[in-house]
């Protein structure tokens, strides 16, 4: 073999070496361009500014849109790939992975959740005092009676899936004097030059490292909330806008007609949030029972709890029906339980990125976005 | 049979070298007798016919087993595109087409870019279609394509024996998206168009996969195989959660991303990022393939 053939064939190879690296860079090129392109710089505003801009927004109502919004939670819940594993409609399956939710939002009253999965579609239309939902699953339509109300009661059983306007909400009103709050006008979310509101938790023992809020340089709706953890670099949940335009959608995504052969059923809200009077009530009287030590970030609550009650925690918590799921969960939970003990006591502590629990043996559950030596410490504090 | 065309590449190769201009004029037209005598070789050899015959058998089997059982109730929690099947008829296409592309489809044309390069080392009768240097190129293009095209073939003998099995045995009519508005059935015969097409697109990407490992042997088996048992090992990598950060590199993720098409208004996000992937998968392959076959010694 000659030298120039050799030669020849080394040449030859950088070729693909060459298509390699294109592909890798272009793979990576996003990050790169952006960069390039420099951070959008948006006028100054001061927190106050910006919170009253966004008040005034939201007063003045949402501007019509449509977008994708994706929610990722790692929240370091234990056991929980067999949670993963669920359907993607599931409450719980929420709780892990990345999902992804399309929004088109033509006013209060005229709006459409569609929740995609493998082949499937679970869909929130909402159209004047028309509600229906579809789970395409099941081939089932179910026409949701009382719609006037609909849109916020059913987002407040669902506080894992709705758009960042309401989760912002949520976040804002936490703003406190136990909060260090910034600002910066350089963030871009979802294509967009953005706000992006810091509220840092003061106290050291809270297990969460900030709450970052973005909020859209333009319209000022809540494109992006991020709740960090302090052990982890990547947020622990995080909701927001792939992407989103601010143009009225098309007025067919706002018409159901059920199709032709699917189960088409009644139901009020009340059946649809399937929660049981005698439920209820017991929920109610719980929440007599239960008692805060601290305040701000470091709020812990301290609830009346035997082993009878197992799956009730999950449930009062998140006040989400799903039975199921709940049970599921809160099992997962109790296995990865470390017994402790102290001058207070002995009991189980549950850990997660944001959130700890202390099951004690006389019959206490203390709960907190906090250490659990905070919570050992409430504890002792009868 | 291989020697035919091997004769037309060296007398259009010999033919064409003196007369630069003549060369550049005649070029496409040879490129596609070549490739046209590459097509006739796959389409007549009764392995390959096989091969569709069995895949287009897998609709008529579904068809008529969902025909005589019933389809699985909602309390079983099957994948409820087969529920949809005894409703209309053309959700069958979605339905064999996504339980294909998993192995079915992907071996069929492991199979046939496979064999293409190694097959012809391995008979001694590729030495003969590479008389001119400068054809390696264009030979290797047009192996591409042949197996290109058996990809489209394959995917539409799935499509067609789906359309007609489902068409025979069920309900045809308006279909219902998985968003729950309805198309008309002309409509959702050309979204069943963009799925082959999609399909097809994912299929190629393989093929450039085999094509690459075809040119490292002469054994057309050992090309085959290591191919099936690529895809293999990839779809067990894909399903492991504790990796589902890779999952948007493997090229199987993305084979059936076709479901946004049954969406209102059409997803076409995953199907656009899936093309990309094929795309990358390709140009990766491809130029693999490209710098192995004309860099390499043909002994035999």
């Amino acid at each position: 073999m000659s030298e120039q053939t050799r030669r020849g064939r080394a040449v030859r190879w950088g070729v693909p070496i060459a298509t390699v690296a294109l592909v890798a860079g272009a793979i990576g090129a996003g990050p790169v361009i952006a960069a390039v392109q420099g951070d959008p710089v948006l006028p100054e505003r001061t927190a106050a500014q910006l919170l009253a801009d966004a008040v005034r927004a939201t007063e003045s109502g949402v501007k019509p849109m449509s977008g994708t919004v994706m929610q990722t939670a790692s929240l370091g819940l234990p056991g929980l790939p067999e949670v993963a594993g669920m359907g993607g409609t599931s409450p719980a399956a929420l709780l892990a992975g990345s999902h992804e939710l399309k929004v088109w939002y033509g006013g209060e009253d005229r709006f459409r959740f569609a929740l995609p999965g493998r082949m499937s579609e679970t869909d929130l239309i909402v159209n004047g005092d028309q509600a229906w939902l579809w789970e395409s699953g099941t081939n089932k339509a179910t026409r949701i009676k009382g719609a006037g109300q609909a849109g916020p009661d059913h987002d407040r059983a669902l506080p894992m899936a709705t758009t960042p306007q309401q989760v912002a909400d949520e976040a804002l009103k936490r703003a406190e004097a136990g909060t260090a709050v910034s600002v910066s006008n350089t963030e871009k979310v979802a294509g967009r030059p953005a706000y992006q509101l810091v509220l840092t938790p003061k106290d050291g023992s809270s297990l969460v490292k900030e709450v970052k809020l973005a909020l859209d340089g333009e319209t000022f709706v809540p494109l992006r909330v991020q709740v960090y953890a302090k052990s982890a670099a990547e947020p622990a949940f995080e909701i927001g806008f792939t992407s989103v335009t601010f143009t009225p959608p098309a007025p067919d995504n706002f018409t159901f007609t059920p199709p032709a052969g699917a189960k088409v059923e009644e139901k009020s809200l009340a059946d649809l949030g399937r929660r049981p009077e005698a439920g209820q009530e017991r929920a109610e009287a719980l929440k007599s029972e239960i008692t805060t030590v601290g305040e701000g970030w470091t709020t812990v609550a301290v609830l009346p709890f035997s082993t009878r009650d197992l799956t009730d925690p999950a449930q009062g918590q998140d006040g989400r029906p799903g039975g199921q799921d709940a049970t599921m969960v809160a099992d997962a939970l109790l296995k990865s339980a470390r017994q402790v003990s102290g001058a207070w006591g002995s009991g189980k502590v549950i850990q997660t990125k944001l959130v700890s629990a202390l099951l004690t043996d006389d019959g206490r559950l203390l709960v907190g976005a906090v250490t659990p030596e905070k919570l050992t410490e409430a504890a002792g504090r009868r | 049979m291989s020697t035919v065309s091997g004769q037309e590449a060296v007398s259009v190769g010999t033919g064409a070298a003196p007369l630069p201009g003549a060369r550049a004029v005649g070029a496409p037209r040879a490129w596609l007798r070549l490739l046209g005598s590459e097509v006739g070789l796959t389409f007549r050899r009764p392995r390959n016919i096989a091969m569709l015959a069995v895949l287009a058998l897998v609709p008529v089997l579904i068809g008529v087993a969902l025909r005589t059982f019933g389809g699985p109730g909602e309390t079983e929690g099957g994948p409820s595109v087969f529920g949809q099947v005894t409703g209309n008829g053309l959700f069958l296409t979605f339905a064999a087409l996504s339980i294909l592309v998993q192995l079915l489809l992907p071996v069929a044309v492991a199979v046939v870019a496979g064999d293409s390069v190694a097959g012809e080392a391995g008979l001694g009768t590729l030495r003969y279609l590479l008389a001119a240097p400068a054809g390696r190129t264009r030979l290797l293009g047009v192996k591409y394509a042949n197996a290109v095209v058996f990809c489209l073939a394959a995917v539409a003998a799935v499509a067609l024996s789906s359309l007609l099995v489902g068409v025979l045995l069920f309900p045809a009519g308006p279909i219902t998206l998985l968003s729950g508005g309805t198309i008309p059935l002309l409509d959702g015969v050309l979204r069943i168009g963009v799925v082959v097409l999609y399909v097809t697109a994912g299929m190629a990407a393989l093929a450039a996969v085999a094509l690459a490992f075809s040119t490292m042997t002469e054994v057309a088996v050992g090309a085959i195989a290591s191919t099936v048992g690529l895809v293999v090992v990839v779809q067990v990598l894909g399903v492991i959660p504790q990796l589902s950060v890779f999952q948007p590199y493997l090229l199987t993720h993305w084979w059936n991303g076709f479901d946004g098409v049954l969406r209102d208004p059409m997803a076409t996000g995953e199907m656009g990022q899936g093309l990309l992937v094929f795309a990358a998968y390709i140009a990766v392959f491809g130029s693999i393939a490209w710098a192995r076959f004309t860099g390499k010694d043909i002994t035999c």
